[in-house]
C-alpha cells in the first residue's frame, strides 16, 4: 500500500470512523483478553450482583436486534414486499445484535472454555436452556438470512460470479427462514423476560408482565434502530440509499407499537402498587424514587416512550427527517436503560430469609473500568460491523429490488473504484 | 351437508393438537422434577437453643471441603436476642426438595440425589450464575478468583476430603455428601457415626446440629422434629427445605 493511499484514507471520513472504532476495539479487546485470562475478579460483580453491565449489553443488543423477525415476518409472510429493502437492513442489524451479545456472554460466563455444553448438557426446564437455544438456531437463521446480502459485495460479484449468484439464490428460502425466524424470536425475545420473570426469589422480578414487555420494546427498539440507522447512514454516505416513505411509514407504526408497550407498562407499575410484598414494593420505590428513578421517569417513561409517541403519531413532526429520527433514537434508548434498570432492580433489593418478618436489605453495582472498556469494545464491534455492511453490502440500498432479479453476470459494478481489473 | 375441513382448518386443528401434546409433557415433567425418593432422606436440625455462635462449624466445614478463607458455606447470622440471650441462625444448603437452582440450571448442573442432596456438578457448570440470582437463601458463592495455595483451615480444622473447585464455578454446601457416602459404604450409620456425619454436625461443641434419616422413623432427626416444634426458612417460597430449625424457648 503506498503512503498517498494512506493518507486519502485517514483524512477521509472514513478512516476516521474506522480508525475511531479500531480504537474502541483494541481497547475492548485487550479488556476482555484480560477478563479471560485473569477471570472476573477484575470485574466490580458480587455474589449479590451477579449480572451487570455486560449481561445488560447483552439484553440490549437482543432487544436492538428483535426488529429483524417482525419485518421479515411482515414482508415474506403478510407480503408486505415493499418494505424488503428494510427487512435487509433489519437483518443485518439483527446479525450485528445476536454476535454483539455472544461476545458480551463469552465475557460473563465463568468458565467461557465450556460454552458449549449449552449445546450438549440440556435442562429444558431452564428458561436460560431456552433462550440459549433459541438465540443458537436463530443465529443460524440470521446468517442463512445475510448470505444473500454478501452477494452484494463488488469484489465478489467481479472476482467470483458464480459464487455471488449462488449466495444471491439463498434468497429464495427467505419465506421459510421468516417463518423459523418468528417462531425462534416470539419465543426468546420473550423468555428473555421471562428469565427474570419466572424468579420467586425476587419479587419485583417475579411477575408474568416481563416477557410480554420485553418482547413488545424488542420489536419497538428493534425496528427503530433499523429506521435510525438508516437515515442516518443515507445523511452520511451515497451507499446508502433511501426511500424515505418507506421508513415514515414503519415509524408510524414503531408509534403505534409503543403506544401498546407504555399500555402495558401503566398496568404493570400501577398493578405493583398495591398490597406490600417485602422485596417488591421497595423494587418499585427504588425505580419510582430511588437510585433508579432518574432513568425510569425521564429515559424510560417520558422521553423513551412518551415523547416519541408523540414526534412519531403526530404527522407534522413524524415528516420532519431530524425529528423523526431523534424519536427512534429515544426510543432504542428507552429500551436499553429500560433493560439495565430491570437486570440490575431485583438485584439491589434483597429480601432476608431469616425468621419473622420479612426484611429487606440493599446492595450496590457500579461497572468497573474494566467492565466499562469491554462493553465499549463490543459496541464498537457492532458500529464497524454496521459500517461495513453499509459501505460494502449494500445493507442500506432500497433500490436494490428495484434492478435486482437481473443475475449477477449481467449487472456491471455500479459503485466500486477500488474493484481490482480480472486478468 | 358435509363442511370439509379447510387446509387451514386443518393446520389449525394440527398446531392446536401439537401444542396439547407439548403442553401435557411439560406438566408431566413439571411434576417429575422432585427427583427420585431414594432409601435415604437426609435432613438436618439446628437447635437455635443450643447453638453459641461459636463458628467451630464454619472452619471445620472449610477444612473438610477445602473452601477458600473468602467464601463459606455455611455462615453462623446473628439472629436478634430472645430474653438475654444472643440467638444465632446458622445457614448451609437447605437442600430445598424444590430447588430453584435445578430449575434454572441451563446445563443441568445442579441435580438431585436421590436421597435429596442438591449436587453440583463443577465439571459441566458454565458459570453463568443463574443459580446464585434464582437461590432464595444465598447460598451459593461464586469464584471469582482461582483458590491457589495453602487453605489455613487446614490441618487445624480437619483435611480435604473433595476436589478443590476452579475459578468461575459457583459453589455450595453439599451436606459432606462424601462422608455420607463413605460411611454408608464401611456399614457405618449418618448421624450416628461421626466419620459418616457431615463435618458441621460432628464439630458443634453444644450439639447444637443433629443429622439423619427422616425416612426412618427412629433416627435422631425423627423423633426430636416429632416431639418439638420446627421451622424452615421461607416455608412461604415452596422450596421444601432439608434443614430444620428448632426456635428458641422463651421459656427455658
Amino acid at each position: 500500500m503506498n503512503i498517498a493511499l494512506m493518507k486519502t484514507f485517514i483524512t477521509s471520513a472514513w478512516g476516521k470512523w474506522v480508525i475511531l472504532l479500531s480504537i474502541f476495539l483494541a481497547l475492548g479487546a485487550t479488556a476482555g483478553l484480560y477478563i479471560l485470562t485473569q477471570g472476573l475478579a477484575a470485574t466490580n460483580l458480587t455474589d449479590l450482583v451477579p449480572w451487570g453491565l455486560w449481561i445488560a449489553i447483552d439484553l440490549s443488543s437482543i432487544a436492538i436486534a428483535g426488529g429483524a423477525f417482525f419485518l421479515c415476518a411482515g414482508v415474506y409472510l403478510l407480503g408486505l414486499k415493499k418494505y424488503e429493502p428494510v427487512a435487509r437492513t433489519a437483518t443485518f442489524v439483527g446479525l450485528a445484535g445476536y454476535t454483539m451479545a455472544m461476545l458480551a456472554l463469552m465475557l460473563d460466563i465463568g468458565r467461557p472454555d465450556r460454552f458449549w455444553h449449552a449445546l450438549i448438557y440440556w435442562n429444558k426446564h431452564s428458561l436460560l436452556w431456552e433462550v440459549t437455544m433459541c438465540v443458537m438456531l436463530y443465529l443460524t437463521v440470521l446468517l442463512l438470512e445475510v448470505i444473500p446480502t454478501l452477494s452484494s459485495f463488488e469484489w465478489l460479484r467481479t472476482r467470483y460470479p458464480w459464487l455471488a449468484s449462488r449466495l444471491e439464490n439463498v434468497h429464495h428460502i427467505a419465506p421459510y427462514l421468516a417463518i423459523a425466524g418468528l417462531c425462534l424470536s416470539m419465543l426468546h425475545q420473550s423468555s428473555l423476560g421471562a428469565v427474570y420473570g419466572v424468579l420467586k426469589s425476587r419479587p419485583i422480578w417475579y411477575r408474568p408482565d416481563v416477557a410480554v414487555l420485553f418482547i413488545m420494546s424488542a420489536v419497538a427498539a428493534g425496528m427503530a434502530l433499523t429506521v435510525f440507522a438508516s437515515m442516518l447512514s443515507a445523511r452520511l454516505t451515497s451507499r446508502a440509499v433511501i426511500k424515505d416513505e418507506l421508513l415514515e411509514r414503519v415509524a408510524y407504526f414503531i408509534g403505534w407499537i409503543m403506544v401498546g408497550y407504555l399500555y402495558f407498562r401503566f398496568w404493570d407499575a400501577l398493578s405493583m402498587n398495591y398490597t406490600y410484598q417485602a422485596g417488591r414494593t421497595e423494587g418499585l420505590a427504588i425505580l419510582t424514587s430511588g437510585v433508579l428513578s432518574f432513568n425510569f421517569w425521564f429515559l424510560e417513561i417520558l422521553l423513551g416512550a412518551v415523547v416519541p409517541i408523540i414526534l412519531l403519531l403526530n404527522k407534522k413532526t413524524r415528516m420532519m427527517p431530524a425529528v423523526r429520527m431523534l424519536a427512534l433514537a429515544l426510543i432504542v434508548a428507552g429500551v436499553v436503560t429500560y433493560r439495565w434498570d430491570t437486570n440490575l432492580v431485583g438485584q439491589l433489593v434483597m429480601v432476608s430469609y431469616l425468621p419473622g418478618e420479612l426484611a429487606v436489605s440493599y446492595t450496590s453495582y457500579r461497572p468497573a473500568l474494566i467492565e466499562w472498556l469491554a462493553g465499549m469494545g463490543i459496541i464498537a464491534y457492532g458500529l464497524m460491523l454496521f459500517s461495513v455492511g453499509v459501505r460494502y453490502l449494500r445493507v442500506v440500498d432500497h433500490t436494490i429490488y428495484e434492478e435486482a432479479h437481473v443475475t449477477v453476470a449481467k449487472q456491471a459494478p455500479t459503485h466500486g473504484q477500488t474493484v481490482p481489473t480480472q486478468p | 351437508m358435509t363442511e370439509k375441513i379447510g387446509r387451514r382448518g386443518f393446520l389449525m386443528i394440527a398446531a392446536a393438537g401439537a401444542a396439547g401434546v407439548a403442553g401435557l409433557q411439560l406438566v408431566r415433567k413439571a411434576d417429575a422434577s422432585e427427583g427420585v425418593q431414594g432409601e435415604h432422606q437426609w435432613a438436618m436440625v439446628i437447635d437455635q437453643n443450643k447453638c453459641t455462635g461459636c463458628g467451630y462449624c464454619v472452619m471445620v466445614c472449610r477444612a473438610h471441603n477445602d473452601i477458600s478463607p473468602e467464601i463459606t458455606w455455611n455462615p453462623v447470622l446473628a439472629a436478634g436476642r430472645v430474653g438475654d440471650k444472643d440467638v444465632y441462625l446458622p445457614r448451609p444448603c437447605m437442600q430445598c426438595a424444590k430447588a430453584p437452582c435445578v430449575d434454572v440450571c441451563m446445563v443441568g448442573a445442579n441435580y438431585y440425589r436421590p436421597d435429596g442432596i442438591v449436587m453440583m456438578d463443577y465439571n459441566r457448570c458454565i458459570g453463568c450464575r443463574y443459580c446464585e440470582v434464582a437461590c432464595p437463601y444465598g447460598a451459593r458463592s461464586f469464584n471469582w478468583k482461582e483458590f491457589d495455595g495453602a487453605n489455613p483451615a487446614v490441618p487445624e480444622w480437619g483435611e480435604p476430603e473433595v476436589d478443590r473447585r476452579p475459578r468461575g464455578v459457583p459453589e455450595k454446601c453439599s451436606f459432606c455428601y462424601q462422608r455420607i457416602d463413605r460411611g454408608l459404604a464401611l456399614g457405618l450409620k449418618p448421624g450416628v457415626d461421626r466419620e459418616a456425619t457431615p463435618a458441621c454436625v460432628g464439630a458443634c461443641p453444644t450439639r447444637a446440629r443433629l443429622f439423619g434419616d427422616l425416612n426412618d422413623p427412629h433416627s435422631e432427626v425423627s423423633v426430636i422434629l416429632k416431639e418439638h416444634p420446627s421451622y424452615r426458612l421461607r416455608e412461604d417460597l415452596g422450596t421444601g427445605p432439608r434443614v430444620y430449625y428448632l426456635p428458641v424457648d422463651s421459656e427455658a
